[in-house]
């Protein structure tokens, strides 16, 4: 197997914020991680470097083995548009239809212009495969209906749909859970996990929610402050690796207040 | 208490200002309330006439010279509004397509990140010009445009048109531009992540996003359209304008107000045509169920 993501003394700064220090990390195609640590740990920082959308100020990072220090401007682009992210806040245009919005997942490969004319008129081949994914995550009723009128969970799908439709090889997602019930959370975080080995795509998810990640993910990387301090399967994860994970010391609550 | 007491301590002396302002505005204007009495016994006549009339607006030509087979003055009425209507419409899908196109280079949301030098300066160059000519083209009013089109190219129904659709796309483009920028940007950075191109974002994301102001706005400025294009009348293009303006003249005031009825009816019809459809958008938004 060939690796998804290599990292290699990674670090990437915002101002005087180090958000991720020196990581080094390799995770092969096929792999399903999680990424577990406190919010501020460097989490969407990281899944931002994978996506390329944030760039390391220091070491070297490749994606699919390209090394992207060496990338235009526009093959970073084409990069891109092999590895599918699902944002926090999911980044739908709410007055589209779900159909519109779904067949947006693979603008990246298609032209400016082909992408006008899938909103106007959606070919043919591509409203059945939409309507089949939508099916596949369970609301294949709402294939027409605008996304402002969809429920919080309703809107994941039509996210995770878009996702699919670009047949990512590797799909990022950003805390998919935050903005869910309980119930529903563990819903989606199990679809997902289903889909990555049912399609084969290599999965990354950043979850805050730890019980969630020991259930559905063989490999947790824990994150604090920026560094890896976990990286293994959930069983390894020991209680007090967990404490050093999410208490904070007396020291740091105080700075926190 | 005390920054409470503060704030409006700071209002009473804004309004007081404000007040202040108006009478010197007011005495170096030399305006009295005596501007508002009618100075002599013709005038007294001529006003009391006037507003008599919205009583008993003409159902007959008060002119006697009207030839017997001419149409009534209703009809002639309502053909004056036709008039006006295509005016107002042909300004306004000229207006449209120049306020989108100066809208779009006066937007800075599409810009793509990162990008060279050059394409930089291109934008920012694209960006101040188009602003600054939105700005020309708005603060010079549609009746100052007739005025400068028909005095170089003659009293013609294009003439008209241009007038509107000038200061008209100044304003759109303004708007437009801004209500893009005002959007979320959660999308077209969702969309960038996965490998659309800026510009693309801007077509299947912004505008998008954008597009149920853009229409609201659009109609809001065709009410204004359909007035201006009466007022164009006033100078000379065939407008119910042309037609209250001619009858005014003549002192036939009965005839002004069937004008003016008319022109009402049709204004309200509009805006109730308006409301229907900021109904049907915001639904179309979302903001409560159907």
């Amino acid at each position: 197997m060939s690796s998804a993501f290599e990292l290699n003394g990674v670090t990437c700064r915002f101002g005087d914020l180090v958000a991720i220090d020196e990581v080094s990390l390799s995770i092969e195609e096929g792999e399903q991680v999680a990424f577990i640590g406190p919010s501020g740990s460097g989490k969407t920082t990281l899944i931002r470097l994978l996506n390329t959308t944030a760039v390391p100020n220091d070491g070297s990072l490749s994606v699919l083995g390209n090394a992207i220090a060496d990338q235009s401007v526009e093959s970073l682009r084409v990069l891109r548009s092999r590895v599918g992210t699902m944002p926090q806040h999911l980044g739908l245009v709410e007055n589209l239809t779900a159909i519109q919005n779904v067949i947006l997942g693979r603008g990246g490969q298609r032209s400016t212009l082909r992408s006008i004319r899938d909103l106007l008129v959606p070919s043919r081949g591509d409203t059945e495969k939409i309507h089949q994914l939508l099916e596949r995550v369970g609301i294949e009723e709402k294939l027409f209906t605008t996304v402002s009128k969809l429920s919080g969970g309703q809107k994941q799908r039509v996210a995770i749909a878009r996702a699919l439709f670009q047949e990512p090889e590797i799909l990022l997602a950003d805390e998919p859970v935050s903005a869910v019930d309980p119930a529903r959370a563990r819903d989606t975080v199990r679809l997902l996990a289903e889909l990555s080995r049912e399609l084969g795509f290599t999965l990354c998810v950043s979850l805050h929610h730890l019980e969630l990640a020991k259930e559905f993910f063989p490999r947790l990387i824990g994150l604090r402050h920026g560094r890896v301090v976990f990286d293994g399967a959930p069983d390894l994860l020991k209680d007090q690796q967990l404490e050093s994970l999410y208490e904070l010391t007396a020291d740091e609550m105080m700075t926190d207040a | 208490m005390n920054s409470t007491s503060g704030k409006w301590g700071r209002r009473r002396w804004i309004v007081l200002g404000i007040v202040i302002l108006f009478f010197l505005c007011a005495k170096s204007l030399g305006l009295t309330p005596a501007g508002l009495i009618p100075p002599d016994e013709t005038r007294w006549e001529r006003a009391g006439a006037f507003f008599k009339a919205a009583l008993s607006p003409a159902m007959d030509y008060q002119d006697e010279n009207v030839p017997e087979d001419a149409p009534p003055i209703w009809l002639k009425g309502l053909y004056g509004l036709l008039l006006t209507l295509k005016f107002a419409f042909g300004g306004m899908s000229l207006a449209i397509p120049l306020a989108l196109i100066m809208g779009f280079f006066g937007s800075s949301s599409w810009w793509p990140e990162p990008r060279g030098r050059i394409l930089d300066l291109f934008l920012r160059g694209a960006f101040f010009g188009f602003r600054f000519l939105m700005s020309l083209l708005r603060s010079i009013h549609e009746l100052i445009w007739a005025l400068l089109i028909l005095s170089a190219f003659g009293l013609s129904p294009l003439a008209g048109m241009v007038a509107l659709a000038l200061p008209f796309s100044g304003t759109l483009g303004k708007v437009f531009s801004e209500l893009i920028d005002e959007e979320s940007r959660d999308a077209s950075t969702a969309l960038k992540a996965i490998g659309h191109r800026p510009l693309q974002t801007f077509f299947v994301a912004m505008l998008p996003a954008a597009l149920p102001n853009l229409i609201t706005y659009s109609f809001y400025r065709f009410e204004c359209a359909l007035r201006s294009s009466a007022v164009l009348g006033f100078v000379g293009i065939e407008t119910i304008g042309l037609y209250i303006e001619l009858s005014h003249e003549e002192f036939y005031y009965n005839e002004v107000w069937t004008y003016f009825y008319l022109l009402l009816a049709l204004i309200v019809l509009v805006d109730f045509w308006g409301a229907g459809l900021r109904v049907r958008l915001n639904s179309f938004k979302g903001g409560c169920e159907a």
